[in-house]
């Protein structure tokens, strides 16, 4: 689990940082972390408040990039036995890492799937907290081109994702398609297009 | 909408992704599979480039610290180093 929250914890500084750097409140910022819990999806959303995005397509980027936790649920539902309520309380601190983790140690039990996830959810909330409060005190955050850490943050989330070929040509036409929608579009709208249809031509490619 | 509406829209879609996989019991179809997997790396591509060249005429220095932050990235998968990497070289191209 150690390696887990020290790879957690910076992403939730990096979170944070960029949050209060758009103009969301602290309180707003901890919301986020405590309520969605989802890394990937907050940082775009605020990554998409900062572009003017309208809160539908904040929404449905979310839904686009979390509807995998279906496939997290199904797979942990068919080798942890429980009940109604486990179930609801595992799925609200549900998340890639946590998925990960169980998987791999052949998790067979739900207080361990629960330890998993509510230690990751902790290190989360309270670097998000962290963080906040040191975005609140960067001195002119606009010259210091603090903006750059969102094209950063996402090429280092994207980069380990690409291990077959195919993976960079999605890559590339999603990129490619955005970044020109970008130049005509606003908001969230080059981002849910090149996004879905990305991932559209991977799954017709890789038929 | 304001910032609370979309929280919980957030929440909503999140959650009930989440809890859908626990709940229902369903095989999805061998391309909306394929589909799933290409999602983060269509997304996460598609919010780096409109955001890479920034508002202030710093493109060209952007790009290459970009660049370099990729190539870290590749190597050591390790995403606190990547943006410090990344950041540095952006600071120090602007001194120059």
């Amino acid at each position: 689990m150690m390696p887990l929250w020290f790879g957690v914890a910076p992403f939730a500084l990096a979170y944070a940082v960029l949050a209060r750097d758009t103009g969301l409140s602290i309180v707003e910022t901890q919301a986020l972390s405590l309520l969605v819990f989802a890394g990937s999806a907050q940082v775009s959303a605020v990554g998409l408040f900062g572009r003017g995005a309208s809160g539908l397509e904040v929404v449905l980027t979310t839904f686009l990039l979390n509807v995998r936790h279906v496939l997290y649920g199904m797979s942990l539902g068919r080798v942890v036995p429980m009940t109604r309520r486990e179930r609801l309380l595992g799925a609200y601190l549900l998340t890639d890492e946590a998925y990960g983790v169980s998987v791999a140690r052949g998790a067979r039990s739900f207080p361990f799937v629960l330890g998993t996830e509510v230690s990751l959810f902790l290190v989360w909330n309270a670097m998000t907290l962290v963080g906040s409060l040191v975005g609140g005190v960067i001195p002119d955050p606009e010259r210091l081109g603090v903006d750059f850490v969102f094209p950063v943050a996402f090429l280092a989330l994207l980069v380990p994702l690409l291990r077959q070929r195919i993976d960079v040509v999605v890559a590339v036409v999603a990129g490619v398609t955005a970044w020109l929608l970008a130049k005509w579009l606003p908001g969230g709208v080059p981002v849910l297009g090149a996004g879905a249809s990305g991932a559209l031509l991977g799954a017709w490619l890789t038929r | 909408m304001s910032f609370w509406l979309t929280c919980s829209g957030m929440v909503a879609v999140t959650f009930g992704s989440r809890l859908a996989g626990l709940l229902v019991r369903m095989r999805l179809p061998p391309f909306w599979l394929r589909f799933l997997h290409f999602v983060p790396i269509a997304v996460f591509a598609a919010l780096v480039t409109p955001s890479l060249e920034g508002s202030r005429g710093e493109g060209g220095i952007r790009v290459t610290a970009a660049a370099l932050a990729a190539v870290v990235a590749w190597r050591t998968r390790n995403l606190a180093v990547t943006i410090a990497v990344g950041l540095a070289t952006f600071w120090l191209l602007r001194l120059f």
